[in-house]
């Protein structure tokens, strides 16, 4: 009796030992959060100002803002969204509607995941062989190049999976009102999975917005305001990553800007993003 | 009618063609997604080639990496990048799990979303703003408080003391595979959360049901039905910290060299080519560099393979 | 011996009425596994014909070999003949587009595109024709008459298709599938999914729709069948038992599987 008893107690002594050090590790993980998001906001919230949004980046030393920088993340992402979402969401559709039992489906998902966790520097070194080095020189096309690259796995996945969310019913009927396939897919199936593929997109853009190795060598970075796609560019991660290193404190307050500036970019579209999927699952 | 029928025929041909162009077309990205990872595959190859022709095997052996000689090995990038995420995985794995029971077991249901929302959340925050929290407040507080404290501390101790020996610079490869270990955490808790979805309530219920604690059932239950799929989360946790850039590269001091402190300045794969690539003279240089990224492709590649492979065959049990 | 029954029952039936579809020889495979085997059957035009069975039985895939609708799945295949108007559907030639502007089909669940009321009709009838904008709000106008939904809808013809309930999404469905002027419109179990008050005017509808179409249900329910049938083939483990009138498959069933079947000794 008094065994089975100290058994049972020294049991719900592990058990409770156990699940605090859960506990604390759920709290250390909430903590990092909010040490890093803290330290962002403190750091960076102080350098706001109209000129960070209006003025170019400084020679060292002087003050100024990053606007070229963010004109640049802006045109960049913009073209390889534009240039990458198309190529994945056809390629998302092939796995979910023609190609939905074929083998090449198999080989494709499984290479998609994979450049899904690829390390991005690879993508750079890739499109510095397959661009920069045949044009001779660093461009923002490149970088928009390598920034598609970068989206093109994102949207696979959840082209295919929103796409394979949506009843083959649906399908089917409206393949038996006489629709030909590619009908049923643009009226049908994609209106059906709209929301989930925006997402997807969305995601995307957060993703891209700050990377910032495949841009170091293929749009380089730009002191001054450029708006030639055939020339280097500056882009806001890029930039924070030159000037956090620098030892000029106006620049290492601009790279704080910076920082703040693309967290909450990239935490806005994520929730954003979920936002809209979290509706449709309420439906 | 007989108009309407020709009409209706020249619909037919119209769609069987513009079915035959879009089935092309979706077919045609597919695959595109195939030649991308090949053209990746080759161009690393291609670029890679003088540097591995030059040094040959011995580039992945040799410690040496001297611009102004032109002798690179790969060695300590090899090692720090290893070593680096070694040390993330070990750390970060114990957490990310104990993060993922907390959400699944303990976590008020009000409090499931939005702390399991943070986690993701935390996931998809660029990796440079990790960097740069890296570099000017973790790396001075480590410096500061917590390195000279542990110097101290295994001053005398053999083995140790080597493993934790000064002067404390505040960056190196502790404080990198410290970053990492913050980075790579969400990844493993939200994917062992969802592994953990796919255990069968059934399953968990029948064994609180013969009287097992909270712990017992996660030790006895959950964790072995998802072992599978903890193991794939880990492996694409580590592919995400083997390749790592911009984290790294803030705090690891990019010093070639192999030390036996893991408070000393080190390299990794990443971190060596976001550092030197555009500031690379000579094709040697530049190629060598390639040969870097082409090491950790395949590294990578290996890993990320094995950790999909694993999480496809849980996700086939949980569908079946 | 049994294809010899179905054969001397369809000559029966095809002296009182001209045959719109006429089914011969069919067999059917899921991969290796064989689902129908041997049917043959001739369904008369302008009537209602009900395939009832337990599940499992091949009535729905016999169905869905009717539209070839099964050709969006692989390893899926029909041999033997299926004559529309005494043309081979099956013919490698035959156009499958075409065939189902011709032939129709309802399901089991509403199946609503996700667009307005209005354009879950108009998008069918507007791909193989060029029509006013005019004559396309006749054409909706007239279709959702036909399926008795018009006085409910007419005045949100611009709201969501999905914004319906239960039963007036099958409704939705039928006059989509009636606007495209098919010959033939096939109904897979289209009440199971609904309350009685909705299955009857489905029932209702069905009755006043084979004035002008050939219509074939698949129904596991036993006294739809009878209450919306002209002829009843009941089928059992991928063969056709029994293929005559309603009246007769329901008083005097010359089987006894039939007879077993529908005074519920199995099923």
């Amino acid at each position: 009796m008094s065994t089975a008893l100290s058994l049972h107690q020294s049991r719900k002594r592990k058990n409770g030992v156990m699940m605090a050090l859960c506990v604390v590790a759920a709290g250390i993980g909430l903590a990092w959060l909010a040490l890093i998001l803290g330290a962002l906001i403190y750091k960076g919230l102080s350098g706001v100002s109209l000129a960070v949004f209006t003025q170019m980046t400084p020679p060292p030393g002087d003050a100024g803002g990053l606007l070229n920088a963010i004109y640049g993340s802006i045109v960049m992402t913009i073209i390889g969204i534009v240039v990458g979402t198309p190529i994945g969401v056809l390629a998302g559709t092939y796995m979910a509607e023609y190609g939905r039992f074929s083998k090449l489906t198999t080989v494709v998902r499984f290479i998609n995941d994979i450049l899904l966790s690829a390390p991005s520097i690879i993508v750079g070194l890739f499109v510095y062989e397959l661009m920069v080095r045949p044009m001779g020189h660093f461009s923002a096309i490149a970088g928009a190049v390598a920034l598609s690259i970068l989206v093109i796995p994102v949207v696979v996945r959840t082209t295919e999976d929103m796409l394979n969310l949506v009843p083959n019913a649906l399908r089917e009927a409206g393949t038996a009102i006489g629709a030909p396939r590619w009908v049923v897919i643009r009226s049908v199936a994609w209106r059906a999975a709209m929301s989930g593929i925006v997402t997807g997109i969305l995601l995307a853009v957060a993703r891209i917005s700050g990377e910032t190795a495949p841009l170091l060598f293929t749009a380089l970075n730009n002191q001054f305001w450029s708006s030639n796609l055939n020339a280097p560019m500056a882009s806001l991660p890029v930039t924070i990553f030159q000037f956090a290193l620098s030892p000029y404190e106006e620049w290492q307050q601009l790279a704080w800007t910076g920082a703040l500036i693309i967290t909450l970019t990239v935490l806005g579209l994520s929730i954003f993003a979920r936002s809209l999927t979290g509706r449709r699952e309420d439906r | 009618m007989p108009a309407a029928r020709g009409s209706r025929d020249a619909t037919v041909r119209r769609f069987a063609l513009t079915d035959a162009i879009f089935r092309a077309l979706t077919k045609g990205a597919a695959i595109l997604v195939l030649v991308l990872l090949g053209g990746v595959a080759i161009s690393l190859i291609a670029g890679s080639w003088p540097a591995l022709s030059t040094f040959g095997l011995s580039f992945v052996g040799s410690e040496a990496w001297n611009p102004v000689t032109e002798k690179f090995g790969a060695l300590a990038p090899i090692y720090g990048t290893i070593i680096t995420s070694a040390i993330a995985i070990v750390i970060a794995v114990p957490i990310g799990i104990g993060i993922a029971v907390f959400l699944t077991e303990l976590c008020p249901r009000p409090l499931r979303r939005p702390i399991g929302m943070a986690v993701e959340l935390l996931a998809g925050i660029p990796s440079i703003i990790y960097g740069i929290w890296g570099l000017f407040v973790f790396a001075p507080f480590l410096q500061t408080t917590v390195q000279p404290f542990i110097i101290w501390m295994f001053h005398g101790v053999p083995g140790l003391n080597s493993l934790f020996a000064g002067p404390p610079y505040g960056i190196g490869l502790l404080t990198s595979a410290m970053i990492l270990a913050i980075m790579i955490l969400p990844f493993i808790t939200s994917i062992t959360k969802d592994v953990f979805d796919t255990v069968p309530s059934v399953l968990k219920e029948s064994a609180y049901g013969i009287g097992c604690t909270t712990w017992e059932v996660t030790r006895r239950v959950v964790i072995p039905y998802t072992r599978v799929g903890i193991m794939g989360g880990v492996m694409l946790a580590l592919g995400r910290a083997l390749g790592e850039t911009m984290a790294v590269t803030f705090v690891i001091g990019n010093a070639h060299r192999i030390s036996a402190s893991l408070f000393a300045p080190a390299t990794t794969i990443s971190a060596t080519i976001a550092n030197e690539f555009t500031e690379a003279v000579g094709d040697l240089y530049t190629s060598s560099l390639v040969a870097l990224g082409l090491i950790l492709f395949i590294i990578t590649f290996i890993i990320l393979a094995i950790a999909r492979y694993m999480l496809l065959r849980i996700d086939s049990r949980a569908g079946a | 011996m049994k294809p010899m029954l179905s054969t001397d029952l369809n000559v029966a039936d095809t002296t009182v009425e001209k045959a719109k579809i006429e089914v011969k020889g069919l067999n059917f495979y899921y991969g290796q596994s064989k689902a129908l085997k041997d049917i043959n059957l001739s369904l008369p035009e302008r009537s209602v014909t009900a395939f009832i069975g337990p599940s499992g039985c091949g009535k729905s895939t016999l169905l869905r070999v009717l539209n070839r609708i099964y050709e969006l799945y692989p390893k899926q295949r029909a041999d033997g003949q299926v004559l529309l108007d005494g043309k081979n559907i099956l013919d490698r030639s035959q156009d499958l587009n075409l065939l189902r502007t011709k032939i129709g089909m309802v399901f089991q669940k509403p199946t609503p595109f996700p667009m307005s009321i209005y354009e879950n009709i108009a998008f069918g009838v507007r791909l193989y024709e060029r029509i006013s904008k005019a004559e396309m709000d006749n054409r909706v106008e007239s279709a959702l008459k036909r399926a008795a939904l018009w006085n409910e809808v007419k005045d949100k013809l611009n709201a969501s298709g999905l914004s319906l309930s239960g039963g007036q999404q099958q409704r939705l469905c039928i006059a989509r599938t009636v606007a495209v002027k098919p010959e033939v419109i096939l109904l897979d179990e289209p009440a199971s999914a609904l309350d009685p008050l909705s299955t009857a005017k489905i029932e209702e509808l069905i009755d006043e729709l084979q004035a002008d179409y050939t219509i074939v249900i698949v129904t596991h329910n036993m006294q739809q069948a009878a209450r919306v049938s002209r002829q009843t083939a009941f089928m059992y483990l991928g063969e056709l038992v029994e293929f005559d009138r309603t009246e007769k498959i329901f008083t005097s069933p010359r089987e006894k599987r039939t007879q077993d079947y529908i005074t519920g000794r199995f099923g």
